[in-house]
């Protein structure tokens, strides 16, 4: 899933502030679990910015709106609907559901609540961790199920680097983590260990290439058995 | 004539099963007031807290059991932190964050209304009208 946080206030209310007329629009699938753009925090967010703007003396009508999916057209129907009459719209989903929402209101200015963070995975009760950069070509299957790309520091094919210090990554001296990184290297030998394959271990992985993922300019997924 | 602030209670019915009096005691100190039961305290959310405000209340109390004590185990505990999270939206917003607290009253004890109503009556009339609430004037916002 996509993770997301939520923006300053005052950044979400410099956005907005000159409309009087707001849409605020949730998205109840990723941003949902990450606590950050559900309905919940829809309803927290406009709550927030009707006294907001009342104290700076202005008064603003707030709609709420939320869909399964902003990233998807078919469910944005409701969105667009209820932006009707709106000055602007304030959309808690993740950049990708901004964007789908904002081509389907061409004439409205559609503004992200949220700072979209990673993909990742809900690891405890409120804690996400980023566990994949999309890089294109996936090599979970050489690494025991564990990315190096996304969950060793360096991003290391060949690890680890050395600079482990009791199963923990050395990323933790130069920044405070709670809870700290393990070395993820470290994590795909005990895994690799565990399935019974650290022979895997002694084949030297070759550079990557990069192209496949976000080195290679903008992405697309083509698949002409599925199209119109 | 001035207007009063108003205090609304969110009452765990474990921790306060009749809050009649204390609303009471709040008119009685010059206050305009309202409870709502609550089966448990988990049940509240951040958006309820802050919806409140927005909408109708100067001051909101949730009165709810000690965390040791929650009937369903972790939910006064989760409230805690709801609680936390709806105070630093108000924080950013420039409001007082004393407009959102909670008291914590042990289940099937006598409670001590008297001190209760004048700790929130303190509270409230200290901080006087919240100046992001609806006021009468204001339109009822669309659904
Ligand atoms: S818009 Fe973003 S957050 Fe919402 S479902 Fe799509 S990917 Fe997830
Ligand atoms: S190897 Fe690439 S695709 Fe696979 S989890 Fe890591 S970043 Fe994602």
């Amino acid at each position: 899933m996509i993770v997301g946080t939520r923006k300053p206030l005052a950044e979400i209310q410099g956005m907005v502030a000159g409309a009087r007329r707001l849409l605020v629009a949730g998205c109840d699938t990723c941003v949902a679990e990450c606590v950050a753009g559900g309905r919940r925090e829809v309803a927290e967010l406009s709550a927030a910015l009707m006294m907001a703007s009342r104290m700076a003396g202005r008064q603003v009508e707030i709609r709420e709106a939320s869909v399964d999916r902003q990233c998807i057209h078919e469910f944005l129907l409701e969105v667009v609907e209820a932006a009707q009459g709106a000055e602007a719209v304030l959309s808690l989903a993740c950049g990708a559901g901004v964007q789908a929402l904002a081509a389907r209101l061409p004439h409205l200015p559609v503004f992200p609540a949220l700072n979209t963070q990673f993909i990742g995975e809900t690891a405890e009760r409120g804690l996400w961790l980023e566990n994949c950069r999309g890089c294109g070509d996936c090599l979970l299957g050489l690494t025991g199920g564990i990315c190096p790309i996304s969950r060793c520091a360096k991003s290391l094919l060949n690890g680890p680097c050395g600079g482990a210090v009791g199963g923990l990554c050395e990323i933790n001296k130069a920044k405070k983590f709670d809870p700290e990184v393990p070395c993820a290297w470290l994590q795909i030998y005990d895994r690799l260990s565990a399935l019974g394959q650290l022979e895997r271990l002694t084949v030297l992985a070759p550079p990557k290439d990069w192209s496949r993922g976000e080195a290679g300019g903008p992405r697309r997924v083509l698949r002409p058995d599925q199209r119109p | 004539m001035r207007e009063k602030p108003k205090v609304v209670i969110l009452a765990c019915q474990q921790a306060l099963p009749d809050p009649e009096p204390l609303l009471q005691a709040l008119e009685a100190a010059g206050l305009t007031a309202r409870a709502v039961p609550e089966p448990c305290s988990s049940k509240i959310e951040a958006f309820h807290l802050l919806r409140i405000l927005a909408v109708e209340a100067d001051c909101v109390r949730v009165l709810a059991c000690p965390e040791d004590a929650c009937l369903l185990k972790e939910g006064s505990c989760r409230l805690g932190r709801r609680l936390k999270h709806a105070q630093e939206y108000l924080q950013e917003i420039g409001l007082e964050p004393e407009r959102l607290e909670v008291t914590r009253l042990n289940p099937g004890e006598a409670v001590d209304l008297p001190r209760l109503a004048a700790d929130l009556a303190g509270v409230a009339l200290t901080l006087g009208l919240n100046p992001g609430r609806r006021r009468v004037q204001e339109k009822e916002p669309q659904k």
